[in-house]
Formats: C-alpha cells, structure tokens, sequence
C-alpha cells in the first residue's frame, strides 16, 4: 500500500493541524514558545520499520509507547535518539539530563511530551473518522531501535502498516527531531484513508 | 471450581478498601462533573484533608491551585477519554501539601474511567518521587565530582609535563656551558684571560643548576615534611643584608639598582637563618629576574604589631591579574611556553611561601598589572620577649683567612672532589694530606709521628667505613696519634638531618658539597682555634 499525492497531502494537513494543538499545549506547560514543524508522513509494512527507521541510529532509542483501541486501534509511538530526548528534556525543563537510564524525571518528562503528541495525532484521527477512542497508559522504554520494532512486529497481524511522522520540535533557537509511528491494521488503515478523502471533499466543499 | 459472583464481590470491595487504607500513593476518583467521590487516606495525610471532608467536594474549587497551573485542562481533557500524564519536572506537584508544610515533590496521572463505553469520571494517581529527586541529584553531584576530578588531574598532569619541559630545559643549558667549556679547555692550551672567563662561566653555570637542584629537593623535602626549621632570633636588616650581597652582582650586571630601607630599631624574629636567606635571596633574585635595565628593586622592612613586614618591590614587568592568584604555586610561570623569556623552575616562589609559613608567617604578591612592577609582603612574626634571650647573629666575616702552617687530613674516596679540597686548602697555605678511605686515614694519623694533624676532613659515605666510623675508630685511637683531632664532615648527605646527624656523632662542623672553598677554610680556621684556645 503507498499512499497516494492528494492523500499524503491531506494527512499533513491534519496532522499538522494536530500538531499545531500539541505545541500550544507544550508552550502553555513550559512557558516557553515551541513549534512543531509540518510533519513529514511516510507509510511501510510493519516489517520494514526497522529500515525506514535506520536514520535515528544503532544504540539505544527513547520509545514513548502508548495503545489506543476503539473501531480503529492499534499502537502509536514517539521515537528520540538518547542525544534528541536529552536536549528535549533539558530545552523543557532547565535540567539538566543525565542518561536516560538512571533518569526517571528525563523519562517522565518525555512520557508526558510524547502522551501530548500521540493524543494529538491520534485525537485528530479519532474526530475525522468520528469514532470514540480510548488510550492505555502511556509508558516508555530506552532499548535499541531493533527491539522496540521486534516487539511491534511480534504484538500483533503481521499484516500491518505503519505510518511513520517525522516531528521536528523548535524551541529556544534549537530543533529537535523525533519520529512518531503509528501502527495499524490494513482495515483500519483502509478506514483512515476513506475518511481522509471524504475530509478533503467536505473541506473543498467549503471553500 | 466457578466463582460464585458473591465471591468476586468480596475481593474486589476488599481490594478496593486495601486501596484505600495501604496504598504507597495517593488515588482518588471524580464524577464527570469532577465532583470528588473516593479520597484514600494517603491523600489524607499528605494533603491534610481526611477523606470524610474531600468526599463530595468540587475538585477544582477544593484545590483552586489547580485551574491556576492549567490542570483543569488536564481533567477536561481526561473526560474527553485521554489519559494525562503529569510528570514532577514540568509540573512539581500535583495536588497542595497541608499547609505550612513544605510543598512534596509529586508526579501524577489523570486517566478517564469509561463504563459501558462511554466516560463515568476520572481517575487520578499522585506518587511523592522524594526519594528519586534525591538519589537523581545525588547522581548529579557524583557526576559533577568525577568531571571536576577528571579537570584537576588532567590540570595537573598538563603543570607536571610542562615542568618536565622546563627542567630538562633548565638542567641542560647550564650543563652545556660547562661542558662546553671543558672540553674547549682540555683541546689545547689557551692564554690566561681565556681561561679565566672560562673558569668564570662554568662556574656561574654550574652556581645556577646547584640552585636548580636545591630548589627541587627542597620542595621534596617540605613535600615529605623532611624539612625542619633550626630556629634562632635574628637580625632581619643583617639577612637581607647577606641576600643583597648575593644578589648584588646580578643587579649590577642587568644595571638593576638594587636599595634598601630600613626602619630603625627593628625587633628580631624567630627563624631558621638559611631558610630566611633563602626566602629573601629568592625573591631578590625574582624581583631582579624580572625588570629590565634601568629598573629598581627596593627591598623594606618596618615593624608591624607583632610582625615585621619584609617588602620588595620592583618596577620590572608586574603580574597579570590573572595569574597573581597562581604566582606561589608550584611549577607555575606565567609564560610557560618554551618560547618564555625567563628561564627557571618556577618553584623559587613556591618554596618562598612554603619557608614563610612553616615560620608561621604569611606572604602575598601585589602587582597594579602588567609593565606596573610588583611588590611581594613577608610578614614575619617577631620574638616574643620572653623567648629574645639569644642576641642576634651577626653576619659571618667577609675576610678570608688563611691556613698557614695547618696540618690537615683530607679523606675522601672520590679523585676529582679530593683534588678539589687538596687544592682549595694548599691554596691558602695548609699542609695536607689526602687518603682514600678510612683504613688509610686511620693509618696516616698513626704514622704522622711528630707532626701531629690539626684537623681531619673526611667524606661521609664511602666504601667498606663511612665517615661516621672512621669518627669513631679516631676517637678510641690515643691523643698523641690523633684522637681527639677535631674533625669535619664534608658531604653531600646536605639536609637538615644530616648535618644533625653528623654534629651529634661528633664531627665539629658538617659542611655540604658542593661548598664554598671560603665557607670550608673559615670552618677549618676556627675548629683549629677553639681547640688550641
């Protein structure tokens, strides 16, 4: 499955608009103003994650994981490479980070930063297709990148996609890039683009 | 075996009242109008609220801080069906500590409970992280300790092949001068005037690098603790006296004017008179290092309460203010690139602050900044009246005298220095004799019949009998073959210990190589005094 023009398109525009809600939320917690860059969107098998993910580097990763379930569900996530979740953690707060595996309050920050962003994508899927959605608790991890997609993979159909969001954070002079990756079923993937188009009609529609 | 359903109802109500009672956070529950409807007694005590009085309040209006932190939010937002994550760093607490009780550092989470799919209230979990704050910040001190660790000893590693540098700079140059001249000397036979300017450079080479090398061990030894003060009460004006002597020549040769003024009536201090030579030479010879021809080097001295201040000023090329700080540690020079104008160790003013305070003294450098000169303060504490019972030193006598008609025994194994003493003492009219060891010293002092031997100079360490038993053989020999000679040590064993050593065994004096033919023959002038007196 790839996506097509208009479709890619029109998932940028929502995410952004998504994300466009997490920084203000961001901006309100940290009395500092932080932007999100207009996401970029890519869609792979589950399978070929580990690759389209290689960017973010062989150690260890920052996984914010979080399941949603409803009519559409499936597994969402927030990947930062160690450098990009402590330069986050210290532009958000003013601490500074030690590793991330003695820092629980890196961690905390960042499962919260992530819960924000992945609500905010997830939400604005949830009003389109105008179905109810619940989410688990969020929780996150420090392992390598080959572990976190292994454990996707093993969790669920194989035959699943991911759409994978690449999430630039500006704030105090400095760029952060994070990778959110949401994991769905070919059917609810299929219900998602469905409702993508009849958005992009509805909203020609009101122009 | 089914469950009956009374059953599953027991456990969950008795959980629910674990919960209630035991839990290790706080957990409370909302309607969806966020009216408060279950409170658990962690919440009671550290909100200070029991549960019979937050049960049925509005939560919002209870704890009004949480609208004022954005918080409602959060709670909206839960009754929306997200889950909210409050972490300690971004939001410090969640809910208000009892009043007048310090704020507990808190993390929290606000989820939505749905029934029959749809949103009933929320649910909220708050954890005190105390414990994680401070083992967090601890592993941040350690953190900061190890790289201020890891800065401190690079720092010094740095100090220490910077001074290696430096000293095997400074322990060649004056060696190549020497040897230099030497082997000049020995490839033919050269006029007079040559010679002598020869003689004069290698001697003033081979001045410098025994400064060198007591400098360094002297640092050893105050690093050790091996340095002991033989305290007396002196004269400050008579040693700043021998120190501008000493310095004199070099002043001179650079056409540094070097002045003195003193304060009348000084009173005396109690000090190790080498030592305090030491220190003013040091700082004389510093402050004349570093001013260039046609400058001043002014030394002082004045009473100051119980201290006498000791200044020596200089128009020469001042401290920059940065390194003013640094100017008495060891090893330090302002310029240590190899490219530096001045050469030395950089420990004489180490060794300057090291002196004074074991003399429980203080000093301190002053400079207005670069091009501006400087001024080093030694205070000095002075004599206590009840402890000035010994007058002062007063300086040795500069005349030479002379050794006619002496009869003296050189012991000494090493050829060169012997000749050195051979020479130095027939030089001023001594009759000497040199043996090689303690056996043939022991020897020459039974034959020697008639002629008895006024003084025996002997080396301290040598092969088979060292000095110290040739001493005690001597001694148990008759008057009449020399047993009660008086004899004296001239080694190398050169500290303070040594020269104790060596006055407690018995020798008259102890002088230390390489010495002073002047310093030597003065010696030998007066052992042979005070015996015939």
């Amino acid at each position: 499955m790839t996506l097509t023009e208009s479709q890619r398109d029109a998932l940028v525009e929502l995410l952004n608009i998504g994300f466009g809600r997490a920084g203000a939320s961001l901006s309100k917690l940290t009395g500092q103003r932080i932007l999100l860059e207009v996401p970029v969107v890519d869609i792979h098998p589950v399978a070929q994650l580990d690759a389209s993910l290689r960017k973010v580097g062989a150690g260890n990763v920052a996984s914010v994981h979080q399941v949603f379930s409803g009519p559409v569900g499936g597994d969402a996530l927030l990947i930062l490479d160690p450098q990009a979740a402590s330069t986050l953690k210290e532009l958000l707060t003013d601490e500074p980070a030690l590793p991330l595996e003695l820092d629980a309050s890196s961690r905390e920050v960042l499962t919260e930063v992530g819960n924000i962003l992945l609500n905010a994508c997830i939400g604005t899927f949830g009003n389109l297709l105008r179905v109810p959605m619940s989410f688990a608790v969020p929780d996150i991890d420090v392992a390598t990148l080959r572990t976190v997609v292994a454990k996707l993979v093993a969790s669920g159909d194989a035959m699943r996609y991911a759409l994978v969001v690449t999430a630039g954070f500006k704030l105090r002079d400095a760029s952060v890039t994070g990778y959110v990756v949401i994991v769905l079923t070919v059917q609810s993937l299929t219900r998602l683009l469905i409702a993508v188009e009849e958005w992009v009609v509805r909203e020609e529609r009101l122009s | 075996m089914t469950e009956r359903p009374d059953d599953i109802a027991t456990v969950e109500s008795a959980m629910l009242e674990w919960a209630q009672n035991h839990g290790d956070r706080g957990v409370f529950t909302t309607d969806t109008s966020l009216r408060i409807k279950s409170w658990n007694s962690w919440l009671g005590i550290a909100t200070g609220l029991s549960p019979a009085k937050a049960i049925g309040q509005p939560l919002l209006e209870l704890f009004p801080s949480l609208a004022e932190r954005g918080l409602d939010q959060a709670y909206k937002e839960a009754l929306a069906g997200q889950v909210k994550i409050l972490s300690h760093s971004l939001h410090r607490y969640v809910l208000p500590s009892a009043t007048g009780e310090e704020q507990m550092p808190q993390r929290g989470q606000i989820s939505p409970l749905t029934g029959k799919g749809r949103v009933v209230g929320t649910l909220t979990i708050v954890e005190d992280v105390s414990e994680r704050m401070a083992t967090e910040r601890e592993l941040r001190a350690r953190i900061a300790a190890a790289e201020r660790a890891r800065l401190t000893a690079e720092t010094a590693s740095r100090v220490k092949d910077e001074f290696l540098a430096t000293l095997s700079h400074e322990i060649r140059t004056p060696l190549n001068a020497v040897l230099g001249w030497t082997q000049i000397l020995q490839s033919r036979d050269f006029d007079k005037e040559t010679v002598r300017r020869a003689i004069e450079v290698i001697d003033r080479n081979a001045s410098a690098q025994l400064t060198l090398i007591s400098d360094m061990l002297d640092m050893a030894r105050i690093a050790t603790g091996k340095i002991r003060l033989e305290v007396v009460d002196l004269d400050v004006a008579t040693i700043v006296g021998s120190a501008m002597d000493a310095v004199q020549p070099a002043a001179t040769a650079k056409d540094v004017v070097l002045t003195a003024e003193f304060a009348p009536n000084l009173p005396t201090v109690r000090a190790d008179r080498d030592r305090l030579l030491q220190v003013v030479w040091n700082l004389l010879s510093n402050a004349v290092k570093f001013t260039d021809p046609g400058g001043r080097v002014i030394v002082g001295a004045a009473a100051s309460g119980n201290a006498v201040c000791l200044t020596v000023s200089d128009t020469g090329h001042g401290i920059p203010a940065q390194f003013l700080p640094q100017v008495f540690e060891r090893f330090k020079q302002a310029d240590a690139s190899s490219a530096r104008r001045h050469g030395g160790l950089g420990l004489g003013l180490a060794l300057v602050r090291e002196l004074v305070e074991m003399h429980g003294g203080t000093v301190k450098a002053e400079s207005p900044g670069v091009g501006q000169g400087s001024t080093f303060t030694v205070m000095l504490p002075v004599t206590r009246a009840d402890a000035a019972a010994a007058p002062p030193l007063a300086a040795a006598s500069a005349s030479m005298p002379t050794l006619g008609g002496i009869r003296v025994l050189v012991v000494e194994d090493e050829p060169d220095a012997r000749e050195i003493l051979v020479q130095s003492l027939t030089d001023v009219g001594a009759a000497v004799t040199a043996v090689t060891c303690a056996r043939e010293a022991l020897a020459a002092l039974r034959d020697d019949g008639n002629t008895h031997t006024d003084v025996v100079i002997t080396d301290i360490g040598m092969p088979d009998y060292d000095g110290y038993s040739l001493l005690k053989e001597l001694r148990k020999l008759p008057e009449a073959q020399g047993g009660r000679v008086p004899a004296i040590a001239v080694t190398a064993y050169a500290t303070v210990e040594d020269r104790r050593r060596a006055l407690e065994a018995g020798f008259v004096a102890h002088i230390a190589k390489p010495f002073a033919p002047k310093r030597l023959i003065a010696t030998i002038a007066r052992a042979v005094a005070a015996r015939s007196a």
